[in-house]
C-alpha cells in the first residue's frame, strides 16, 4: 500500500498568498474577484434592471412618469440580470473576459487548485475535489431546508381543517419542498459525489473544463437563493407544485417568476455539469482504461449526463415559455387565444420524466460500488449492468405521457406509454437482481455504507412496483394525483436517490475528508432511517387508494388516523436525518484520521492518500484490468508504472494495487 | 471554452516549488474542446426542439390557421435574409482556410465579413418584425413564430458575439496555422446557427 | 456455498410471507364502496398486480436477508474476499425474460380492463352530463335529452342508479380534475377542450366529488356530492328543479366552496 500513497499537496505555495495574502486595501477588495465586487454589480445590476425596463416602457408609449415605473417588470428583469453580475463578481467569467478582449490569457497556474483553509471553499476554485465538497455540502443545506418544509406541511396535516398555515402558504411549502429537493438536492448531490470521485477514478488530474466546473457549482447557490426567496415575494412563494402547470402558473402571482428563472439557473448548471462529465470520462481515461473497465459509477454518471444533455432543455423551455406568457402577455397556454395547455405538460414531462431517472442512475453507480467492495466480489454481470443503463436511457425518453394517463390527452397515446413505462422495469429489474447476486457467496461487510445500500435494495424495489402498478392505466386513472403518488415519489426518490446518496457519502467519507465517521452513529441513522421512512411513507399508498388527494391542507375526516401517524413518524424521521447531520459534522471536525484506502478497494480514487493530493496523481495510473476483481487472486486495477507491453489482465511487474497485499 | 487540465503548458508551467499536475492522458483522438462545442449543439438543438414542439402543437395538433388569418409572413424579405446568412457561413470557411494556410489577411476579412454579414442578418431580421404588421401578443400563431424567430434570433446574437471575440483576437495577431482551435469551435457553433436558420426558415415561412 | 437446509428454509420463509402478503392483501379493505362497474374491474386489477407484485417483492426482501444471514463477515475473514463469479449467462437472460414476459402479461390484462370500462354500452342511450369546473366549484348541465325538457344547470349531481352516465366536461379557468373515488374514475377538466367518461351505475348513495388538481387556494375545498339514486327518484328530481326553475341562482348564494374564496386568487387566475 504505502508505495502507492503519496505525499499530501504541497503547502500554500507562494503565488497564492499574493491574491489571497492578509487584508488588501478596501479598494482592491471592491476590484478583486469575491464578494465584495459581486456585492456592488448587485446592486448595479438592480439598476440596469430598473433603467432597462423604464427605457421600454417608455419607447412602447408608457407616457406618464407612473407607468414607466412597474415593480414586476423590474423584478423579473433583475432576476436575470443580478445572478449574472454576481457571478462576474465574484469572479466566474473572469478568464472568459480575458480570452474574449484577446488579452494574452493567464495559462492556469493552478493557483486556484486546493482548499488550504474552510475559506477557500467560499471561493471560485477550479479544483474538482474542492468543487466536489462545495456542490455536496451545498445540497445537503437545501436537504435540510426542504426537509424542514416538509415538517411544516406534515404540522398542518396532523390534522383536518386548518392548522397554522393558511391555503396559499401549504401551496408554496409543498412546491419548494419539491423545487429544492430535486433541482437542489438531488441532482446536484449526484453531481458533486461524481465531481469528486470520477476524476480520480479513471486516473485524471481534474475534470476538462475546471472553469467551466466552477462556473456550474455558483449558479446552484443563485438558483437556491431564488426558490427560498420568491416567499419573499408580493403573493408568496409559487404555489402550483414543482410541475407548475398551465394556466395556473401564467396567472400566479410573482412568486412563479422565481422558479421559472431559479430553474434556468439550476437547468444550466446541470447542463454545464453533464457536458464536463461526458467530455471528461470521453477524453480523458488512464492509459488502457477502456470503457468496460470503467467502474460502474463513471458508466452511470456517463449515462445520467447523456440524459441531462438532451432533456434538460426542454424544461428550460418550459419555463421560457411560461416567462414569456407571464411578462410579455405571450399566448402559448392562453386558450381563448388558439394556446395549446396541454403542450406545457408534454414539453415539461419530456424532461421530468428523464429527470426521474437523472435521479436515480447515478445512486445505481454509487451502489454498484459499495455492494462491490463491501462483499468483496465482482459486479454480477458487469456488462449487463452496463447495457441496462444504457437501455433506461433510451426508454426513459419514451415514457413521459404515463404522467398524463388522465391530462384529457388523445386517448391512444396511453396505450404505447404504457407499455414503453411497463418494460422499463426490465432493465432496472436486471440491476436488482444482479445486485442480489453479487452478494450471493460474498463476505457482507455490514458497516453503515452497505446497510443503506441493502436498505435501497429493499425500499426502492417497492417504490418501483408501485411505479410499475401507476404504468396500468385504470388503475393510474383513480390513484393518479392521490397519495398513492405521493408514496411513490417518496419510495424512489427518498428509499431511492436519498439512500444511495447517504450510503454514497458515508463511502466516499474517509476519503473526501481525510476523516472516519462515527460507525455507532451511522448505525443508529440507517436504523431510525429505515424504519420511519416506512412508518412515514408506507400509509400513504393506503390514504391515496382510500380517495385522499395530493396538495390539499386540508382533508377529509376519514383520513385523519392515518395522518396523524404519518405525521407523527415524519418528525422522527427528520430528527433522525439530524443524527447524520450531527455525524457529518462532528467526525470531520475531529474524527479519527483515515487511511488512503480502508475499504481496500481496487478503484483508483482509493489508490492516493485520503484526502488526495492536490493533483491526484503524480504519475498517470496505467489501468490493467476490471474494477472489480475481489477474490480474482493476483488481480490489479491499476498500477503507476507505464504498462507493459500490451497491458493484459495478468498481473504485470510494477507497484500493484491489489488489496491483497 | 478551455481545458486547463489538458493544455500543453499544463504541468510545463511550473513556476515555484509547486508544480502542475501531470498532462492528463489522452484517450481520444477528438478534441476537448471540440466535443463540448459538439455536445453544448445537440442541447441547443434540443431547445430548438421543445419550441418546435410548441409550434408543431399549435399549427398541427391544434391546426389553427397559418399564418393567422389576416396576416402574411414577409417570405421573400426573409428569403434574401437567408442568403446573407448562408453567405457569411461561408466566408467564415473562408477565413478559416486562409488562417490553416497562415494568410493572416485573409483571416482577418474573412472573420470581419462574416461579422458583418451576421449583423447585417440582425438588421433585418429586427426590420421584419417592425414592419410586419402583428404582435405576439395577438393569438397563438403570432406567438410562436416571433418565438421561433427570437430563439433563432437570440441565438444569431450569440454566435455574433463569439464571432466579435474571434475577430478582436485575429486582430489582435492570435491564431497560427498550429494553433487555430479558437477559429474552428466558435466556427461551429456559427454553422449550427446557420443551419437551424434553414429549418426555421421551411418550417415558418415556406411550408 | 450455503447449506441445502438453510436455502430451503428460506424458501419456504419466502412462500409463508409471500402467501401471508397476498391474504393481508384480501383484508385490508383499500377502496372506498364500488358505485360503478369500472370500480369493480379496477379493484379487480389491483388486487391482480398485488399478487404479481408481492412475491417479487418479497423475492427480493429474502435474498438480502438470507445473504446478510449466511455471508455476513464472521470474525477472522476480515481480509477474505467472496468468491470471484462473474456473471452467468442462462440467469441473466432468465431474469430478463420472465420479468418482461410478466409485465408484458400484466399491461395486456390493464388494457383489457380499459377497454371494457371505456366502452359504450349498447342498447339504452346514455346520460350525457355536462360538468363544468371553475374555481372553486363545479357546476353540472343536464341536456334537454335528459330533462325531456328545458336543459338545467344546477350545483347538484343526481344521476340515475343502472344508466350508463357520459360526462363531458369542461374548464372555465384553470385545469381543474373531476374525480369520484367511489367510481374510481377521473379526467382532468382543461380549458380550450372538452373531456370526457362514462361510468355505469350501480349502486344507489352519495359519494364526494373531489377536484384532483391543484387549481389554486381553493383546491382542498373545491367538493361536491353526487347522489345516485333511482331512475324514479332521479325523474322526480328533475320534475322539482324544472318548478323550481334554474337551481343555480339559488343555490349559487349558499355555495360552501364559493363564499371561502380569497377573492385575489380568483382575480388573479381569471386574468
Ligand atoms: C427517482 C425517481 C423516480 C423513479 C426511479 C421512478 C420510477 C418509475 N416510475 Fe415514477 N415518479 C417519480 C419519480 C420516480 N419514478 C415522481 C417524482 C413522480 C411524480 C411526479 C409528480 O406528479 O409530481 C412519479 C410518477 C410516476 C407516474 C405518474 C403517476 C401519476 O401522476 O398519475 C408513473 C406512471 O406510470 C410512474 C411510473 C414509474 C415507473 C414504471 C418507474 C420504473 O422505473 C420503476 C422500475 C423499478 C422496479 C419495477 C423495481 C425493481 C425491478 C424488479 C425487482 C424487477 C421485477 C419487477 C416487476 C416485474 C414489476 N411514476
Ligand atoms: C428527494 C426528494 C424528496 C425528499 C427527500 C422528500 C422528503 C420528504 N417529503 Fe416530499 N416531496 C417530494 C420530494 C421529496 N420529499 C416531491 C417531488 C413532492 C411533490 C410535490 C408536489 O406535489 O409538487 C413531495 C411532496 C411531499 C408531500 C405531499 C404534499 C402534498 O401533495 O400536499 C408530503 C406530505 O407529507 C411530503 C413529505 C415529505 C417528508 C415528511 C419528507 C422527509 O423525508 C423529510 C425528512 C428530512 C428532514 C426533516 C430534514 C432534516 C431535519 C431538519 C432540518 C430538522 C427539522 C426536523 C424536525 C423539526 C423534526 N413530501
Ligand atoms: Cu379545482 Cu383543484
Ligand atoms: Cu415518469
Amino acid at each position: 500500500m504505502a508505495t502507492t500513497v503519496q505525499a499530501p499537496g504541497p503547502a500554500r505555495p507562494p503565488a497564492q498568498s499574493s491574491h489571497r495574502g492578509a487584508s488588501p486595501s478596501l479598494g482592491a477588495k471592491l476590484r478583486a474577484p469575491g464578494f465584495y465586487r459581486a456585492a456592488w454589480m448587485m446592486v448595479l445590476g438592480v439598476a440596469f434592471a430598473t433603467g432597462l425596463t423604464w427605457l421600454v416602457r417608455m419607447s412602447t408609449g408608457h407616457t406618464t412618469f407612473r407607468h414607466f415605473i412597474d415593480g414586476e417588470a423590474i423584478l423579473t428583469v433583475s432576476l436575470i440580470a443580478v445572478p449574472l453580475l454576481f457571478l462576474i463578481g465574484i469572479g466566474g467569467f473572469d478568464y472568459w473576459f480575458y480570452w474574449a478582449l484577446g488579452k494574452p490569457t493567464r495559462p492556469e497556474d493552478h493557483s486556484g487548485h486546493g482548499a488550504y483553509s474552510w475559506r477557500d471553499y467560499f471561493r471560485v476554485n477550479t479544483d474538482h475535489k474542492v468543487i466536489g465538497v462545495q456542490y455536496t455540502v451545498t445540497s445537503f443545506f437545501f436537504l435540510l431546508v426542504g426537509g424542514l418544509m416538509a415538517m411544516l406541511m406534515r404540522a398542518e396535516l396532523a390534522q383536518p381543517g386548518a392548522q397554522f398555515v393558511d391555503a396559499n402558504t401549504f401551496n408554496g411549502l409543498f412546491s419548494v419542498h419539491a423545487t429544492l429537493l430535486i433541482f437542489l438536492f438531488v441532482i446536484p448531490v449526484f453531481a458533486g459525489l461524481a465531481n469528486f470521485v470520477i476524476p480520480l477514478m479513471i486516473g485524471a488530474p481534474d475534470m476538462a473544463f475546471p472553469r467551466l466546473n466552477a462556473l456550474s457549482y455558483w449558479l446552484l447557490p443563485v438558483a437556491g437563493a431564488m426558490m427560498l426567496a420568491s416567499f419573499l415575494a408580493p403573493g408568496g412563494a409559487f404555489a402550483d407544485g414543482w410541475t407548475a402547470y398551465t394556466p395556473l402558473s401564467t396567472n400566479m402571482p410573482v412568486g412563479q417568476t422565481f422558479f421559472s428563472i431559479g430553474v434556468q439557473f439550476a437547468g444550466a448548471s446541470s447542463i454545464m455539469t453533464a457536458l464536463n462529465f461526458l467530455v471528461t470520462i470521453i477524453t480523458m481515461r488512464a492509459p488502457g482504461m477502456s470503457f468496460f473497465r470503467m467502474p460502474l459509477l463513471v458508466w452511470a454518471n456517463f449515462a445520467t449526463s447523456l440524459l441531462v444533455v438532451i432533456a434538460t432543455p426542454f424544461i428550460a423551455a418550459s419555463q421560457f415559455f411560461v416567462l414569456l406568457d407571464r411578462a410579455l402577455g405571450f399566448n402559448f397556454f392562453n386558450a381563448g387565444a388558439g394556446g395549446d395547455v396541454l403542450m406545457y405538460q408534454h414539453v415539461f414531462w419530456f424532461y421530468s420524466h428523464p429527470a426521474v431517472y437523472i435521479m436515480m442512475l447515478p445512486g445505481f453507480g454509487i451502489i454498484s460500488e459499495i455492494i462491490a467492495v463491501k462483499s468483496r466480489k465482482p459486479i454480477f454481470g458487469y456488462r449487463m449492468m452496463a447495457f441496462s443503463l444504457l437501455a433506461i436511457v433510451v426508454l426513459g425518453f419514451t415514457v413521459w405521457a404515463h404522467h398524463m394517463f388522465t391530462s384529457g390527452m388523445a386517448a391512444w397515446i396511453r396505450i404505447p406509454m404504457a407499455i414503453t413505462t411497463a418494460i422499463i422495469a426490465v432493465p432496472t429489474g436486471i440491476k436488482i437482481f444482479s445486485w442480489l447476486a453479487t452478494l450471493w457467496r460474498g463476505v457482507l461487510h455490514l458497516d453503515t455504507p452497505m446497510l443503506f445500500a441493502l436498505g435501497f435494495l429493499t425500499t426502492f424495489t417497492l417504490g418501483g412496483i408501485s411505479g410499475v402498478m401507476l404504468a396500468m392505466i385504470p388503475f393510474d386513472i383513480h390513484v393518479s394525483a392521490t397519495y398513492f403518488i405521493v408514496a411513490h415519489i417518496h419510495y424512489v426518490l427518498f428509499g431511492g436517490s436519498l439512500m444511495t446518496i447517504f450510503g454514497g457519502v458515508y463511502y466516499w467519507f474517509p476519503k473526501m475528508t481525510g476523516r472516519m465517521f462515527d460507525e455507532r452513529l451511522g448505525k443508529w441513522h440507517f436504523w431510525t432511517t429505515l424504519v420511519l421512512f416506512n412508518l412515514t411513507f408506507a400509509p400513504m399508498h393506503v390514504l391515496g387508494l382510500q380517495g385522499m388527494p395530493r396538495r390539499v391542507a386540508t382533508y377529509a375526516t376519514k383520513f385523519a388516523d392515518l395522518n396523524l401517524l404519518v405525521s407523527i413518524a415524519s418528525f422522527g424521521l427528520g430528527l433522525s436525518t439530524l443524527i447524520f447531520v450531527y455525524n457529518m459534522i462532528t467526525s470531520w471536525r475531529g474524527g479519527p484520521r483515515a487511511l488512503a484506502n480502508p475499504w481496500r478497494g481496487l478503484t483508483l480514487e482509493w489508490q492516493v492518500s485520503s484526502p488526495p493530493p492536490v493533483f491526484n496523481f503524480d504519475r498517470v495510473p496505467t489501468v490493467v484490468g476490471g474494477p472489480y476483481e475481489y477474490g480474482v487472486p493476483g488481480a490489479v486495477h491499476g498500477i503507476f508504472k507505464p504498462a507493459p507491453a500490451g497491458a493484459g489482465a495478468s498481473a504485470p511487474p510494477g507497484v500493484t494495487l491489489s488489496p491483497s497485499e | 471554452m478551455e481545458a486547463a487540465s489538458i493544455s500543453v503548458h499544463g504541468a510545463g508551467h511550473g513556476e515555484h516549488e509547486h508544480h502542475g499536475p501531470p498532462p492528463a492522458n489522452r484517450s481520444s483522438r477528438v478534441e476537448p474542446q471540440l466535443l463540448g462545442m459538439l455536445l453544448f449543439i445537440i442541447s441547443e438543438v434540443m431547445v430548438f426542439g421543445a419550441f418546435f414542439t410548441a409550434y408543431f402543437f399549435i399549427r398541427v395538433a391544434q391546426g389553427d390557421p397559418w399564418p393567422a388569418l389576416g396576416t402574411q409572413l414577409p417570405v421573400e424579405v426573409a428569403g434574401v435574409n437567408t442568403a446573407i446568412l448562408v453567405s457569411s457561413s461561408l466566408t467564415l470557411h473562408w477565413a478559416q482556410a486562409s488562417i490553416k494556410n497562415g494568410n493572416r489577411w485573409g483571416l482577418k476579412a474573412g472573420i470581419l465579413t462574416t461579422f458583418l454579414l451576421g449583423c447585417t442578418f440582425l438588421f433585418v431580421q429586427i426590420n421584419e418584425y417592425a414592419n410586419i404588421g402583428f404582435a405576439p401578443q395577438d393569438a397563438a400563431q403570432q406567438t410562436i413564430f416571433y418565438s421561433l424567430t427570437g430563439l433563432h434570433g437570440a441565438h444569431v446574437l450569440i454566435g455574433l458575439m463569439l464571432l466579435l471575440f474571434v475577430t478582436i483576437r485575429s486582430f489582435r495577431g492570435h491564431y497560427s496555422p498550429e494553433e487555430h482551435r479558437g477559429v474552428e469551435v466558435p466556427g461551429i457553433y456559427w454553422h449550427f446557427v446557420d443551419i437551424m436558420w434553414i429549418i426555421v426558415y421551411t418550417t415558418v415561412y415556406v411550408i | 456455498m450455503p447449506s441445502r437446509r438453510a436455502i430451503g428454509g428460506a424458501l419456504l420463509a419466502a412462500l409463508l410471507a409471500a402467501t401471508a402478503g397476498i391474504a393481508l392483501s384480501y383484508a385490508i379493505h383499500w377502496f372506498p364502496v364500488q358505485a360503478t362497474t369500472q370500480a369493480k374491474n379496477t379493484d379487480r386489477l389491483y388486487h391482480v398486480l398485488v399478487i404479481a407484485s408481492v412475491p417479487i417483492f418479497v423475492l427480493v426482501v429474502t435474498v438480502v436477508l438470507f445473504s446478510v444471514w449466511q455471508f455476513r463477515m464472521r470474525p477472522g475473514q476480515e481480509l477474505q474476499d467472496g468468491q470471484p463469479i462473474h456473471g452467468n449467462t442462462r440467469l441473466e437472460v432468465f431474469w430478463t425474460a420472465i420479468p418482461a414476459l410478466l409485465l408484458l402479461g400484466l399491461v395486456s390484462y390493464s388494457f383489457v380492463v380499459l377497454r371494457d370500462n371505456e366502452k359504450k354500452p349498447g342498447g339504452v342511450p346514455e346520460v350525457q352530463i355536462g360538468v363544468t369546473g371553475q374555481q372553486f366549484f363545479w357546476t353540472y348541465e343536464y341536456p334537454p335529452s335528459v330533462t325531456g325538457g328545458r336543459p338545467l344547470k344546477s350545483y347538484q349531481l343526481y344521476l340515475p342508479e343502472g344508466d350508463t352516465v357520459y360526462f363531458n366536461m369542461r374548464s372555465k379557468d384553470v385545469i381543474h380534475a373531476f374525480w369520484i373515488p367511489a367510481f374510481r374514475l377521473q379526467e382532468d377538466v382543461v380549458p380550450g377542450i372538452t373531456t370526457h367518461y362514462r361510468a355505469t351505475l350501480d349502486r344507489v348513495g352519495d359519494y364526494p366529488v373531489v377536484c384532483n388538481l391543484l387549481c389554486g387556494a381553493g383546491h382542498s375545498l373545491m367538493r361536491s356530492t353526487v347522489h345516485v339514486v333511482t331512475r324514479a327518484q332521479f325523474q322526480a328530481w328533475l320534475k322539482a328543479q324544472e318548478r323550481a326553475g334554474s337551481t343555480v341562482a339559488t343555490a349559487s348564494a349558499g355555495n360552501p366552496a364559493r363564499s371561502r374564496l380569497p377573492g385575489a386568487v380568483v382575480g388573479a387566475a381569471a386574468g
